[in-house]
Formats: structure tokens, C-alpha cells, sequence
């Protein structure tokens, strides 16, 4: 197992670096001059406008600047953002909680209504409720995100005025420091009465139009897994020894169709990641996604590389997880080749 | 009597017949097929369908809502946006764009993949190990994430939406055509051709290839789908498509500050994204089953 951990370990270093050369490469090929950007409207004096490239490396030989930057990188250091002049790092890190409490709801209700869903069409196999769940499992995966999100806030939010529009909580009503930089713990926390329940109005939206692929692909995966358990022997056997078929599905089936849904959730990261991009822009949620979007507009390259950067090692060690994971479920992988 | 029992005996159907039949077999598909080809004459005929010109300003008709509303003209069946463009005609035109990039998106993926996906199966070695590292680092990053870096480095254009996205959705050709081509290495048929001394250019793409083609194709038309869906996003974004392309992600966001006062013109453009990528990808479902059975779902 230690070995099979680590060769799988191994195999990421190389990935780590070459996405270091990329992330480098592309940025430095972005056009528009970071200075100039900076400088604004009125022009630069030229003696002030080289000390500001000497200052950001600008100004050395491209190797040079791949070398600085790898070293920068093994000091964990990310660089700095241009525009807001603090660490590229501790500006992801304080803005990553608010996705990843979005992600991990979106997930949540994702696996909450999929699961059940996949295993209701495949029990009725064939029937109105399988043709709906497949139907709108359909539609679900081919959403639109961002249309969807604007429709739900037409909709939800204008017409019916049941959510708000944008946002974590209301900051006029309720004011508290995060401690962990989740607003529905950091609510719960602080005391405020109903603040819990605003963070959670506004935590609803954008967990939906995030969670809707996921949800899909779900109920997707669960229904055709759970039609090949059903189909096996060992739950023939289950039902001939009488078993209520309540007991039968939920326990005995349900468990082992429930693997490759879990190995897909673990999979889901990156869509779940990128599909934070859109939906945060939409909400205006203070997140990474919108962030790196910010990021590119205003041609923060070293935010954006850093940004980018993280996000993949991120995806990169989530998939690694999962991998060593399935392999310490499942021998025959640890062991092929 | 022996000629007689010959003669009596069906004939096979032909390979078309019979793909056509089992594909016929799912409702859904043939539904998702009819729509396609509707979107898809649209996109060609657009000039002719369309009852305006995409970009022309109708400025005393601006916002109209479509026909079935108060206020609406039989002029502007859809409905006008701020700057007085006919909403039809710009969907109709967009259907040009999506599906352009869709298609490129699908073909210029495959051949890279097919290309890259041969050379590492049949190379092996450091050459396989290098080509898969670089799409396990592709895969790595999240696709829009990568998509918007290519297009920061590239600049936002259609022509380089087209650029990021096909490089997004490369990896998955590429694997798949060689875990398909390993598996027929292997065979019996592709020894016998090696020895009687067919090229290795010839085994790859004769010999070998157009066993690994079901797989392909069934890839092939999911990933226009998820093509469209990219670009829309990056449109979105306003990393796409520049104005005054009508392409529908970039029509969306363009149009999002009327979403209070005229809803119409914000959501007929999602819809069109919408009913597009589900048509396709019902069809993709109906392709895997006709023409992979071991694939097929249930």
C-alpha cells in the first residue's frame, strides 16, 4: 500500500512542474503590459516606470524569471496580487472558504435529491417515475449555469422576492469577524439572532444552480449502478430468504451500487470548481471563482497564476486522494499495472 | 430445393439499415435527431430564415416584448433587444455560431486525438509517458478555468474560444483512442499485418483505427454538446465572441442588466443554449446505444 502511495505521489511531481512551466508561459504571453495597466490614465514617468518593473522582476531574463519563480513557489509563496499588493496565497485562502461552503452545499443537496432519485428509476425501471428522473437528469446535465442562475433570480428572487439577489448575508443587518470563513458556522456563531437563516437564504440559490450537473450526473450514475446490483445474485438471494424489499434496497443493494457514485463525487471536483466561476460571478459570491475572473479583467497576471496555480494543485491532490483511496478499497488496481 | 431454401432466406440488412433500426428503437434519440437537423438547417439557411439582419437597429423598436406579450409586433416575433436588434434573427444566426463552434470544437479534438492517441499507443515508452502526463495536467485544471487562461493569453474572439475549448476537451480523445488501440494491438489481425509488412503509419491508421471508431463517435457527439455549453459560458463571461456576434452566451450577459424590465431578452437566449445541448446529447445517447451495446446505460 505505502508503495503504491507513494509511486502514485511520484507520478504527480512531473504534472506539478510542467503545470508550473504552462501557468508561467501563458502568463507571460498575456498581452498588456501589469505596469502600464497600473499607471492608469495619465502616463508614467520613465525613470518610476523602470524601478516598477525592476521591482516585479519584470525586467530580468525570462529564465531568470521561471528560476525566481520556482523558488518562490517551493517557499510556498504565490506572488503578490498587482492590484490589491497582498499575498496571492493568503487572498485565495481567505476567499476559498466562501467556495468551498458553496461547493460542499451544492454537493450535499446533489447527492441528497440524486441518489434517492437514481435509485427510485431504477427500482420502477421503465416506468413514468424512471422516463421523468431520466428526462430531467437530461436537462440537468445540459444546463446552461449561468442562464439558469439568472432565471432562478428572476424568478425566486424578483418575482416572489423569497431570496435575496446577491451575496453571503445582509451586511447592514448583521456584522461579525469570520473565525472559520463559513458564513453558516461563523452566523451560528456569533449569536445574531436570524442570522443563521439569512446566511441560508443566500446560500440557497447559488447551492442549486451549482449542485444541478452534479445532481444529474448522480442520478445518472446511481440509477445505472443499481441496476446492476439488482441484477445480482446476491440480492436474488437477499429477496428469496424473504427479506422486506425496503431492507433489500436500501441495505443490501444500495451499498455496493453506492461505490461508483462515490468514486464520481471525488471525480466531480473540477466541474464542480469551474462551475464555481460562473455561478459566483452570477451572485456576486465573494469566492475564488469570481476572484480569478476579477483577476483577468483587470490583468493581475500574478494573481490569476497563482489563482490558477492553486485551484489545480487542489484538484490535482482531490483526485490523488480519491485514487489512493479506490486503491486501498479495490487490490486489483493497487496491483495492476 | 436447396437453391430454392437459399433463395427464400431474408436478406441481411446492410450495416446503415441496421444501425438505423436499433437507433430508431429510442423515441428520444430520433426526437433529438429531428431537432438537431432543424437547428442545423436553420444555421445554414440563416440568411434566408431569418426575417432581419442580425445586427441591424431597429432604434424606434427597441425592447419590444415577443408577439404573445402586450406591446408586442408581428414584425419582431421574439421581441427586440436594447439596441433594436430582431431577437429572432439573432437566434437564428447564433444557431450559426454555436453550432460552428461545436463542430470545429469535435472535429479538430478528434484528429489531434486520434493522431496523438495512435502515436502514444503504438510509440510507447517515454513518448507515451510524456503525451499522457501533458493531458493528465490538461485534465488537472479545471476546464473553464483552463479555457479562461488560453483566452487571457490568446485575447477574447470567437476564433479563440474555438482555440481553448478544443484544448479543454482534447485529453478525453486522446485517452480514448488509446486505451481503444491497445486494446487491438494485441490482436491477432494487427500481428498478421505486421508481418506481412504493413508500414506502421498504415497499421495506424488502416489496420488499427477503424476498429477503435464506435467509442469515437459516441465521444464525438457528447462533446459537441459540451463544446457549445463552453463557449456559451466563456460568451458569458465575456470572453467570447465579441459584440456584435450574436452568439447566445455573449447575447445573455449583454442583455443582463434588462432582466427586471424586459425578462424576455435575457431568456431566450438560455433557452436556445438549452434545448440545442439537450437535442444533441439525447442524440449522443441514442448513437452509444445503436452503435456500442456494451455501453449501453441499463
Amino acid at each position: 500500500m505505502l508503495k503504491y502511495l507513494l509511486r502514485r505521489l511520484a507520478l504527480t511531481i512531473p504534472t506539478f512542474l510542467a503545470l508550473t512551466l504552462v501557468t508561467f508561459v501563458a502568463i507571460r504571453l498575456v498581452p498588456g503590459d501589469p505596469v502600464e495597466v497600473r499607471q492608469g490614465e495619465h502616463g508614467i514617468d520613465p525613470i518610476r516606470l523602470a524601478k516598477l518593473r525592476h521591482e516585479l522582476g519584470l525586467d530580468q531574463s525570462i529564465l531568470h524569471q521561471y528560476w525566481d519563480y520556482l523558488v518562490q513557489l517551493a517557499h510556498g509563496d504565490f506572488g503578490t496580487s498587482i492590484r490589491t499588493q497582498t499575498s496571492v496565497a493568503s487572498e485565495f485562502f481567505t476567499l476559498f472558504p466562501a467556495t468551498l461552503e458553496l461547493a460542499l452545499c451544492a454537493m450535499l443537496l446533489a447527492v441528497i435529491v440524486g441518489v434517492p432519485a437514481g435509485v427510485f428509476a431504477a427500482v420502477k425501471r421503465g416506468g413514468p417515475i424512471d422516463h421523468g428522473v431520466m428526462g430531467i437528469s437530461v436537462i440537468g446535465y445540459s444546463m446552461p449555469i449561468f442562464w439558469w442562475g439568472l432565471l432562478l433570480i428572476m424568478l425566486v428572487s424578483e418575482r416572489w422576492e423569497l431570496t435575496p439577489i446577491s451575496g453571503r448575508i445582509d451586511p447592514i443587518k448583521y456584522y461579525f469577524d469570520p473565525v472559520t470563513g463559513f458564513m453558516l458556522i461563523d452566523a451560528w456563531l456569533s449569536g445574531q439572532e436570524g442570522a443563521v437563516w439569512d446566511a441560508a437564504h443566500h446560500l440557497i440559490l447559488p447551492a442549486i444552480v451549482l449542485g444541478t450537473i452534479p445532481l444529474a450526473v448522480i442520478a445518472r450514475i446511481t440509477r445505472s449502478s443499481m441496476l446492476e446490483v439488482l441484477s445480482e445474485d446476491y440480492v436474488r438471494t437477499a429477496r428469496a430468504k424473504g427479506l422486506s424489499p425496503f431492507r433489500v434496497i436500501g441495505l443490501h443493494a444500495l451499498r455496493n451500487a453506492l461505490i461508483p457514485v462515490v468514486t464520481s463525487i471525488g471525480l466531480q471536483v473540477g466541474t464542480l470548481l469551474a462551475g464555481a466561476v460562473l455561478t459566483e460571478t452570477i451572485f456576486s459570491w465573494p469566492g475564488v471563482g469570481k476572484w480569478l475572473i476579477e483577476s483577468i479583467n483587470q490583468r493581475d497576471y500574478p494573481a490569476l497564476q497563482g489563482g490558477i496555480m492553486l485551484i489545480s494543485c487542489l484538484v490535482i491532490m482531490v483526485n490523488l486522494f480519491v485514487d489512493v483511496l479506490y486503491g486501498a478499497i479495490n487490490p486489483r488496481l493497487r496491483h495492476g499495472r | 430445393m436447396a437453391v430454392d431454401a437459399l433463395a427464400a432466406e431474408p436478406k441481411r440488412p446492410g450495416p446503415i439499415a441496421e444501425f438505423w433500426q436499433s437507433f430508431a428503437e429510442n423515441r428520444g434519440a430520433v426526437v433529438g435527431l429531428a431537432v438537431v437537423v432543424i437547428i442545423g438547417l436553420l444555421a445554414i439557411f440563416a440568411d434566408i430564415v431569418a426575417p432581419h439582419s442580425a445586427i441591424e437597429q431597429f432604434r424606434d423598436f427597441t425592447k419590444l416584448p415577443p408577439v404573445w406579450e402586450d406591446g408586442g409586433l408581428w414584425r419582431f416575433p421574439l421581441g427586440t433587444d436594447a439596441l433594436g436588434r430582431d431577437a429572432l434573427s439573432r437566434l437564428i444566426h447564433g444557431a450559426r455560431i454555436s453550432l460552428f463552434i461545436g463542430l470545429m470544437v469535435m472535429s479538430v479534438s478528434i484528429a489531434m486525438g486520434v493522431v496523438l492517441g495512435l502515436v502514444a499507443a503504438f510509440a510507447g515508452g517515454i513518448v507515451d509517458m510524456i503525451i499522457m502526463r501533458v493531458m493528465d495536467l490538461i485534465i488537472a485544471v479545471p476546464s473553464l478555468v483552463l479555457a479562461i487562461l488560453v483566452v487571457a493569453v490568446l485575447g477574447p474572439s470567437l476564433e479563440n474560444t474555438i482555440v481553448a475549448v478544443t484544448i479543454v476537451y482534447m485529453p478525453r480523445y486522446v485517452r480514448l483512442v488509446r486505451a481503444s488501440a491497445l486494446g487491438e494491438i494485441g490482436k491477432d489481425y494487427v500481428t498478421a499485418a505486421r508481418v506481412i509488412g504493413v508500414g506502421p503509419i498504415r497499421l495506424m491508421f488502416v489496420t488499427v483505427l477503424p476498429n477503435c471508431l464506435a467509442p469515437l463517435i459516441v465521444q464525438a457527439a457528447l462533446g459537441v454538446s459540451d463544446a457549445i455549453l463552453e463557449a456559451a459560458a466563456l460568451g458569458f463571461l465575456g470572453l467570447g465572441a465579441q459584440p456584435p456576434i450574436p452568439e447566445w452566451g455573449a447575447m445573455l450577459a449583454d442583455n443582463r442588466e434588462f432582466i427586471r424590465s424586459n425578462p424576455w431578452i435575457v431568456t431566450l437566449p438560455g433557452l436556445a443554449i438549452l434545448i440545442t445541448v439537450v437535442a444533441v446529447n439525447i442524440m449522443g445517447d441514442g448513437l452509444r446505444d445503436a452503435l456500442d451495446p456494451k455501453l449501453r446505460r441499463s
